[in-house]
């Protein structure tokens, strides 16, 4: 690890003025709060930061508050207390799931919710320096000639086979958020869905954020209370502290409390594309529908329409399916 | 009068033989009714440091002035260096060494294929340069600013493709390993093949392999080192102290009188410490070219490149039986990929050969160098995945009989060992299978699982759990033997220190001698220091083999049995009794028979002064008879059809190692055992990128170690009858045995719950919902 300047922000504001101008590309500023992610890239050498800029050091980031029904989540949440919030637990099952399914405790203690949407790809081709992969500036994706058994099984949108990391991401998509987003021009607030980015020639990163851009805040839009659900399934390569070989969100609204019958679903999918991703055709057949064994395994088979596999990752496509009909089939009431 | 006697030993599945100096007479075996710490539940007389941290491994070590070292690697798995240029390092601030092939000398290693620096680089990960600085950030940092020009070479890390006549040369002698004779690869043979697959009914034959395992123990390899006029001191993360002094001594022209090396506390081993590494030789040669003392410890990337591995192994196994399950014939073709330079390939045939009495046998084992960190020794090497071959392949052919996995391993019990019909020492190993069967409850479970699946109608179509169970059996060595020496001394105020330079490597070493000498000498354990991981201290082999409590253990006993005796003869002149009717109780001398006739220790040693009482003990020759270690491990298991995920529920050991010194450490070697063979089952694995030949997965991040939520519930026990047929303790070894099983019996067990098996190692999601899908994900 090269040496850094380290800066302790009082605002978001000076954080942001901090992040601003100082350096590019590997050796630009970034902001730290968990650092669970930004840390094992510099101990890597992927990142040689000159500037760390702290924003544990900010005042009210890490809140969570009840505004008529939106929760709004501070950046700074960790993912512990998202897990074990009784607000998050209640309404947004999912989310809660999804913390307490991601990494270790010790991990979960200082990872936050910000810095786990903005983490960067964990392809061992993109973490490893000694790979110049297209994510990072090269020509060549190793990941979709080599070792591929974890990568994307929807392969066909970019150049780049990784996938999105994070497991609140996925709950997130499923439950409808938006961030709240703030750099040098102001304040933004983005759907989730626009927060993640397939990586392009000209933007290749995962995510909109910009060098001094800091996720604020991520809110989550109410749900009616007696008739709705939501559940995040992972499925990993042990039980746990490992990233998702497919991670599934469904959060769904029945017409009314007890009658099965969908009224609004959204289903997200994590680790098996660059970004979390809708199935949007799952999705459209399941409204109006009685959601059941039959029609929970046809929402699967529809969600994973259109997977183009690599060598060593079809196991994938069958595991998405299944997972996706096993979590419609666990929001069903008991 | 000193004797010189030749003896058998095995270690790691191979035996030799071992010449003995014989001096005075071994005590007899070790009566129950002499024992008071023996046998005996015992905490660690290590534990409070160990757990306190005031333990100090050796990273720990702080010496005045001391620098940090760091090296810089070939990040190709083979590469020519065209040049070096050091100069940014140089001029990093702080920096105080920088050695390479340019100014190094030219100390062979790896035998004679390769030097302390080479230019040739045949793994990734081989050492190019080494900077030593005033902190190890600095240290890092330059070894990192360090340029290297290569010329890419070549490269095979592929055992089948390297084995071929048109590979790439890892050596100019050809990449297969050759046996005596000069053929490639080692061959075993017994009977007549032809003829016992002519005689059976039935016959399996299929493929196995298992992956690359990383030791991953808590404390990397490293030393540290420091001259002190011409004598070297070496604090070396090793479970061999006296391994490497040799080897030092060796490079670097010195006598043995001048290498001093020190290894307290061990942060886990596991068979990759058995020797010096390279980072050992050239932390010397910075503190030598410096004049300060040199920390150089690898990390975690580095552990995993350049410290050690368990070979992968391809198995082709073809089992032959008669329909009352008899075997008739095995043969089996072993391929294992042992690194860039593996010197030995290890004894997946072991089982095999061992196991059970079959007649007709052929087996051929191919050690094969590719460009990948070499090998070594990783608890129980080759036995562990041979294991998964063979009792893989006897399940397969009681599936085909229908016939209990259980009852087809009674039938083809081996008595005596089926290669040479010698006689073992001792084998309860029918006792395991039927005391683990009943603990685990395997008939009564193997009954209702037929049942279920009878009435669930057959397939795997559904989402519910798949639920299996499976066992497999355990043979090794363990029954240690010479040469193994100690020092008992009874200090002038009756504390008693035990001298040996064996290494506790966190199994309890330090624990059982302490029982073991205070039993020995009739005193309590609080009296008793026991002194290892010092070269200046009497002989012990390295840590390994399983041998440490049936090698060192005899010696220890020896020496204090010697000191108590020296005690009493001297007590016998003040007493004015012969020291035949003497004996130690409660810290005092009593005459037999007459409890008021008695002296205080502390007052015959006041008698005497400052003279020190010295014991010596040595570990006797080993008997004629083959000694092994047994056991049998049951597993449930439970798959998720969905995910692929494998949960091992619940396992069950029965062991049959002799006596057991302590049972709360024979436990948790039990446990660590079940623990790392589970790891290799289902979730450890390197992976290697095929397209550039180098590791994806050197961290703790991608290498997936079981953790506590993958763990089944252990349920242990042992048969613990004595063998003194082996050794005056009766007690044989429990290092490597528990990991033997581990992987077969899970194996079996998801094949048990899916129906069809899975013959690679590890058992990964990917791998079961690939079978589940017919072979076709």
């Amino acid at each position: 690890m090269d040496p850094f300047e380290h800066h302790n922000a009082a605002t978001v504001a000076g954080a942001i003025e901090l992040l601003t101008g100082n350096a590019t590309g590997a050796q630009a500023a970034r902001p730290i709060s968990g650092g669970t992610d930004l840390l094992t890239t510099m101990k890597a050498g992927l990142r040689a930061p000159v500037r760390l800029v702290n924003l544990k050091t900010v005042r009210g980031l890490d809140s969570i508050v009840d505004y008529a029904g939106t929760l709004r989540l501070g950046a700074l949440v960790t993912l512990d207390t998202l897990e074990h919030n009784g607000l998050v637990a209640e309404r947004y099952r999912a989310l809660a799931d999804a913390a307490g399914l991601a990494a270790s405790p010790q991990l979960r203690n200082m990872g936050t919710l910000g810095g786990n949407l903005a983490q960067e790809s964990r392809c061992a081709y993109y973490r490893n320096a000694d790979f110049p992969c297209w994510l990072k500036g090269g020509t060549v994706c190793y990941a979709r000639e080599g070792d591929n058994a974890h990568h994307a099984v929807f392969t066909d949108d970019s150049p780049c086979v990784t996938v999105h990391p994070s497991d609140p991401a996925t709950a997130l998509l499923a439950l409808d958020a938006t961030l709240t987003i703030q750099g040098a021009a102001g304040e933004r607030r983005v759907p989730i869905g626009d927060f993640f980015t397939l990586p392009r020639a000209d933007h290749r990163q995962l995510t909109i954020l910009g060098p001094a851009d800091l996720i604020t805040g991520i809110e989550l839009p109410p749900l009616p209370a007696a008739r709705s659900a939501s559940r995040y399934l992972k499925a990993m390569d042990r039980a746990t502290w490992s990233f998702a070989l497919a991670g599934v969100a469904v959060a769904l609204t029945w017409t009314a409390p007890g009658s099965g019958l969908i009224e609004s679903v959204r289903i997200a999918l994590g680790g098996v594309a660059p970004v979390p991703r809708r199935a949007a055709a799952a999705e459209d057949y399941l409204v109006g529908k009685q959601l059941n064994a039959a029609t929970a395994a046809e929402a699967g088979r529809l969600a994973v329409q259109g997977a183009a596999s690599l060598a060593h990752n079809a196991y994938k496509v069958r595991l998405l399916a299944g997972l996706v009909a096993r979590a419609l089939a666990a929001t069903v009431p008991t | 009068m000193v004797r010189v006697v030749r003896t058998k030993v095995e270690i790691e599945g191979r035996t030799h033989e071992e010449v003995v100096v014989v001096e005075g007479e071994e005590p007899a075996a070790w009566a129950a009714g002499e024992l008071h710490h023996v046998g005996q539940a015992t905490v660690r007389v290590d534990g409070v440091e160990r757990v306190t941290g005031s333990a100090r491994y050796t990273s720990d070590m702080q010496l005045p002035g001391m620098l940090y070292a760091a090296v810089a690697r070939c990040p190709h798995p083979h590469a020519r260096l065209r040049s070096l240029d050091t100069r940014a390092a140089e001029a990093l601030p702080g920096v105080r060494a920088i050695l390479t092939h340019e100014n190094a000398p030219p100390i062979p290693w790896h035998g004679k294929a390769s030097r302390v620096f080479d230019t040739e680089l045949r793994h990734e990960g081989d050492e190019i340069a080494a900077v030593a600085a005033d902190d190890p950030e600095t240290a890092e940092r330059a070894a990192r600013l360090i340029r290297a020009e290569y010329e890419v070479l070549p490269y095979v890390i592929d055992a089948e493709v390297a084995m071929r006549p048109d590979a790439v040369q890892v050596h100019p002698d050809g990449n297969v390993l050759k046996d005596e004779d000069g053929n490639e690869g080692e061959t075993y043979t017994r009977g007549d093949v032809a003829k016992g697959f002519g005689a059976a009914d039935v016959v399996f034959e299929g493929r196995f392999s298992t992956a690359a395992q990383m030791h991953n123990a808590l404390e990397t390899h490293g030393s540290v080192v420091a001259w002190d006029g011409p004598t070297l001191t070496i604090y070396d993360s090793t479970q061999a102290i006296f391994n490497v002094r040799n080897r030092l001594a060796q490079s670097l022209g010195l006598p043995l009188t001048d290498v001093r090396v020190i290894k307290n506390y061990v942060g886990g081993a596991f068979g990759a410490k058995l020797g010096a590494y390279k980072q050992t030789l050239i932390a010397a040669l910075l503190a030598r070219s410096t004049g300060r003392p040199i920390h150089l410890m690898l990390d975690r990337r580095a552990e995993n490149l350049v410290a050690g591995h368990r070979a992968p192994s391809i198995q082709h196994i073809k089992v032959g039986a008669r329909k009352d399950g008899t075997l008739t014939a095995l043969e089996m073709r072993i391929i294992c990929p042992i690194g860039a330079f593996g010197m030995w390939a290890p004894s997946v045939g072991g089982p095999a050969k061992e196991m059970y009495t079959i007649p007709n046998m052929h087996i051929q084992t191919f050690g094969v160098r590719v460009h990948t960190g070499s090998h070594s020794a990783f608890r129980a090497p080759g036995y562990v995945e041979g294991a998964v071959a063979l009792e893989g392949a006897l399940d397969e052919i009681a599936a085909q009989l229908g016939l209990d996995p259980l009852a087809i391993r009674l039938k083809n019990y081996a008595a005596k060992d089926p290669g040479s019909d010698q006689a073992f020492t001792a084998k309860h190993l029918d006792e395991c299978y039927r005391r683990g069967a009943e603990r685990f409850g395997w008939a009564g479970l193997r009954k209702d699982l037929t049942a279920a699946r009878k009435a669930s109608g057959a397939g795997s179509a559904g989402t519910a759990l798949l639920r299996g169970i499976g066992m497999a059996s355990q043979n090794w060595g363990g029954g240690g033997g010479p040469t193994a020496q100690a020092l008992c001394r009874i200090n002038s105020d009756g504390s008693v220190d035990v001298q040996c330079g064996s290494q506790d490597l966190g199994t309890g070493t330090r624990t059982v001698l302490a029982q073991i000498a205070a039993d020995a000498l009739h005193l309590g354990m609080d009296r008793v220091r026991v002194l290892l991981g010092d070269t200046d201290k009497p002989y012990a082999p390295l840590s390994g083999g399983s041998m440490t409590v049936a090698s060192v253990g005899p010696a220890v006993r020896m020496a204090a049995d010697e000191a108590r005796k020296q005690l009493l003869e001297i007590a016998s002149a003040f007493m004015d009794t012969a020291p035949d009717r003497l004996e130690i109780r409660d810290g005092r001398i009593v005459r037999q028979g007459q409890a008021d006739r008695s002296m205080s220790i502390a007052d015959v040693l006041k008698e005497i002064g400052d003279y020190q009482i010295i014991g010596k003990g040595f570990r006797g020759p080993n008997p004629p008879e083959i000694i092994r270690t047994w056991g049998a491990q049951f597993a449930e298991v439970t798959v998720d059809p969905v995910t692929g995920h494998v949960q091992v529920v619940r396992m069950t050991g029965v062991y049959d190692t002799g006596r057991v010194i302590n049972p709360l450490t024979y436990t948790s070697q039990i446990h660590g055992g079940i623990v790392q063979g589970m790891g290799l089952a289902v979730t450890e694995g390197r992976t290697l990128d095929p397209t550039s030949g180098k590791s994806l997965n050197a961290n703790l991040e991608e290498y997936k170690l079981p953790t506590i939520a993958d763990l089944p519930q252990i349920d242990v026990t042992w048969i613990g009858e004595p063998d003194f047929q082996a050794n005056h303790l009766g007690a044989k070894g429990i290092g490597e045995p528990p990991i033997i099983p581990t992987p077969a019996a899970i194996a079996n067990a998801v094949a048990d719950a899916l129906g069809v098996r899975v013959f690679d190692l590890p058992i990964t999601p990917e791998r079961v919902l690939t079978a589940l899908a017919g072979g076709m994900a």
